[in-house]
């Protein structure tokens, strides 16, 4: 007890050096406090981003192939390079699987109907097959174009059972077109569909109300000379009415059909869209997400896919450009905030052990005066070591402090240097997709006959890294700490064992 | 037996019960690590309680060394030293510090960055001193010593070397130890406080029956001693002395 008074009696009593050990203890323990922050959280970012972009597999068409393919097929000269659709039944058959995690479903189809009148209906339709035409000068990079010659089909009307925009609010449910006897709702039997407003109001419709939608599509097979097309018709109930908030003025004034204002979009369930897809599959397209339990088992399902008939013109991969694109600008981080806290704790050690040499030499008097006194050797030393942990108990409460306070803009500055380097190596690599708009939304669509290399650019580094002091940084920073004032009493100890009190007064008189 | 003869010397030497014997000095040998020749050479003496031994000799003769090996602080390179039945070579020689001693430094060897009382009181806690109220007993005692209340809270840098000899005396009583061990006590005290010193010397010899040890050059300190050794030649010789100056006994 009084080693322990004794102990904080001492720190007062020797102020000047005990501040400037703290001095050196504090600048050590902010530095790595902010460095650890920085760090862990890169760490937290870095396996996050791995588990969601290194788990979501991704098949695209091996642009290669498919070229050696188009060149064998070529007739006039000029090659027709048409992109390779996986049946619907077979995306499914693939999503059966014991390595995913799950497996997310998107399914659309291009339609039109008598009954309904589009919004902006006078901008014409749009859309159409996707050809994707290739010169023989072609760099290899494809482009949609849907102006395809020879007449493509075009449309006003784009079903879809992408109900996204609920969750982030760009769409609601709009009660405004209830009835006593009808309330807007979610469709959840088959063959039941949400329009928006604006759709409602241009074709006069009333919730309950019945509309026949019939989507066409050439068929694989067509050439230009024989055209061969395909039906599926579908009778929706209208079940409840959205407001769309997902396009903004200037989108609006860019329209190029109706086709494109997604106020033209009907929403409906999966079931209703594929229903008939088994005798007409062609006219609809579904794109499926799959996630891996375990990224490291990318092989096994690869080869599970071939087993299913998968071509081998289909790529199985990993988002890895994704993947790098966002998470290297944190692993340059976390690696800089590594390098850091190893030399601070390098430079800070030797600093500190020098230190303690000079006060134990400094207090060797002192320690002569308390061992003739008859204090043990070991009580001795408690006394140090308790003035060494208080030091740098203070220091750990108030580096915990400032480094919290100082960690977010230090790791802005550094965060923002390095998606500055990443995004200008990178930015030349992977070209947004040139596809029609209203094709691709939401996040995370792979697997599609409409992917383009570098598909999923429209997923963006983050913009900003928010560190936070967690309970793993508390804990190496105390550990960190406690390894400090330990070499200090490491130091300490090897000294006094080393002199005796009677040598020690001896050369003082 | 070596040690019985010892007994026996201080028996007849000096006419009192062995019973009363704390320390002995059996053939006590020294010699500091590289030095060619020892600085003490076997030293025999019996040092019993209720009496004042001073230890004379030239400066250099070897006193300091002999009392830090009789405090504990160094141990003997050749024959034994006894406190009771145990040698110091071999028992917890910082119990035997903290406790069974009180040693005044020639070179004071207090905490100067600390108070007069806090350097009593550390030493009371050292030495596990019984005392309740530990900083009332260091005032009344730095008191005795003619240290006042101020003084006492100043830091040991901040006092004369008059003062710190007085906080050292002070701090060697504090946990009334049987054997009172002092390196010059009074060689810069004034005539007055020396008076003081020597009486409270006395009193602990003579009424509180402790032993005490006191290497001095004062004829004063050497006039109150009931025994004194002179050192010569790293052997010592014993004198008696009743106020009439040396005699040999
Ligand atoms: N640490 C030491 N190492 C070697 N010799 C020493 C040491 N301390 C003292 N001496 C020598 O031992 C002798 C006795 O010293 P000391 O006991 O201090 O004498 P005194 O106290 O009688 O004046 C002296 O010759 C001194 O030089
Ligand atoms: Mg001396």
């Amino acid at each position: 007890m009084y080693i322990l008074k004794n102990a904080m009696h001492n720190l007062v009593r020797n102020r000047g050096r005990n501040l400037m050990i703290g001095g050196i203890v504090f600048v050590i323990i902010v530095s790595v406090v902010t460095a650890l922050m920085i760090n862990n959280t890169a760490g937290s970012v870095i396996n996050d981003y791995q588990t969601r972009f290194g788990s979501e597999v991704r098949l695209s068409p091996n642009q290669q192939k498919l070229q050696e393919e188009a060149r064998q097929n070529s007739v006039d000269g000029m090659m027709r390079l048409s992109v390779p659709q996986i049946a619907p039944e077979d995306l499914i058959k693939y999503g059966q699987s014991d390595y995913l995690q799950k497996a997310v479903y998107d399914v659309s189809a291009n339609a039109d109907s008598d009954d309904l009148i589009a919004v902006n209906a006078d901008l014409g339709p749009g859309g159409g097959p996707r050809m994707m035409r290739m010169g023989p000068d072609s760099t290899g990079m494809p482009s949609g174009d849907s102006g395809v010659p020879g007449g493509g089909i075009q449309y006003y009307f784009r079903m879809t059972n992408a109900f996204d925009e609920f969750l982030n609010g760009t769409r609601t449910l709009d009660d405004a077109y209830d009835t006593t006897d009808f309330q807007g709702r979610f469709p959840d039997n088959i063959n039941e569909c949400l329009v928006s407003s604006d759709l409602m109001d241009a074709s006069k419709l009333s919730l309950g109300d019945t509309v026949t939608v019939t989507s066409r599509m050439r068929d694989m097979s067509s050439t230009p000379e024989n055209e061969i097309i395909t039906e599926i018709n579908w009778d929706l109930l209208i079940v409840g009415v959205y407001s769309d908030l997902t396009q903004t003025d200037n989108d609006l004034n860019n329209l190029q059909s109706a086709y494109e204002d997604r106020r033209n979009e009907i929403l409906t369930t999966f079931d209703t869209i594929t229903a008939n897809m088994n005798d007409n599959p062609a006219g609809i397209r579904v794109n499926a997400t799959y996630y891996l339990k375990d990224p490291d088992q990318l092989e096994a399902y690869t080869a599970e896919l071939r087993n299913k008939g998968l071509s081998t013109v289909w790529d199985v991969s990993t988002d890895s450009a994704a993947y790098n694109r966002i998470v290297k600008p944190v692993v340059a981080l976390k690696g800089i905030t590594l390098t850091f806290v190893i030399i601070v704790l390098i430079f800070g050690a030797i600093i500190l052990a020098l230190l303690a040499s000079i006060a134990i030499r400094e207090r060797k008097y002192e320690i002569g005066v308390l061992r003739a006194m008859g204090m043990k050797k070991l009580k001795v030393l408690s006394g140090l070591w308790t003035e060494t942990l208080a030091i740098t108990l203070i220091c750990l409460i108030l580096g915990l402090g400032v480094g919290t306070l100082i960690a977010q803009p230090v790791t802005n500055i550094l965060y923002q240097q390095q998606l500055a380097a990443v995004e200008e190596s990178t930015v030349n690599q992977f070209p947004g997709p040139g596809g029609p708009g209203g094709m691709i939304q939401g996040q995370g669509r792979t697997v599609s006959g409409f992917m383009l290399p570098g598909g999923s650019s429209d997923v963006q580094p983050l913009q900003k890294l928010d560190v936070s002091l967690n309970g793993l940084t508390i804990l190496e920073i105390v550990a960190i700490a406690i390894l400090l004032s330990s070499l200090s009493g490491i130091i300490a100890t090897q000294r006094i064992t080393k002199y005796e009190p009677i040598k020690i007064l001896m050369e003082r008189n | 037996m070596e040690k019985d003869q010892i007994t026996q010397n201080a028996d007849t030497s000096q006419n009192v019960d062995t019973s009363q014997n704390v320390l002995m000095l059996d053939n006590v040998s020294y010699r500091y690590d590289g030095a060619k020749k020892p600085v003490l050479k076997n030293l025999n003496a019996a040092f019993a309680r209720g009496k004042i031994y001073t230890i004379v000799g030239k400066s250099g003769a070897g006193k300091s060394t002999l009392l830090s090996l009789i405090s504990g602080l160094d141990v003997t390179t050749g024959g034994d030293i006894l406190c009771g039945e145990d040698s110091l070579n071999k028992i917890d020689r910082d119990k035997y510090r903290a406790q069974n001693i009180g040693v005044i430094f020639q070179g004071y060897n207090l905490l100067t960055n600390a108070s007069a009382v806090q350097n009593i009181v550390l030493s009371m806690n050292i030495s596990k001193s019984p005392e309740k109220d530990k900083k009332a007993y260091a005032y009344a005692l730095l008191e005795r010593m003619g240290i006042d209340r101020e003084t006492a809270d100043r830091k040991i840098l901040k006092l004369s070397g008059g003062e710190q000899q007085r906080v050292g005396i002070a701090r060697a009583l504090a946990h009334n130890p049987e054997i009172l061990i002092a390196d010059e006590p009074t060689g810069n005290l004034d005539k007055e406080t020396e008076n003081d010193i020597l009486e409270i010397f006395q009193n602990l010899a003579h009424t509180a029956n402790h032993c005490v040890i006191i290497v001095t050059h004062s004829r004063r300190v050497t006039s109150i001693a009931d025994v004194v050794y002179g050192i010569k030649d790293g052997m010592l010789a014993g004198y008696c002395s009743h106020g009439t100056g040396p005699e040999k006994v």
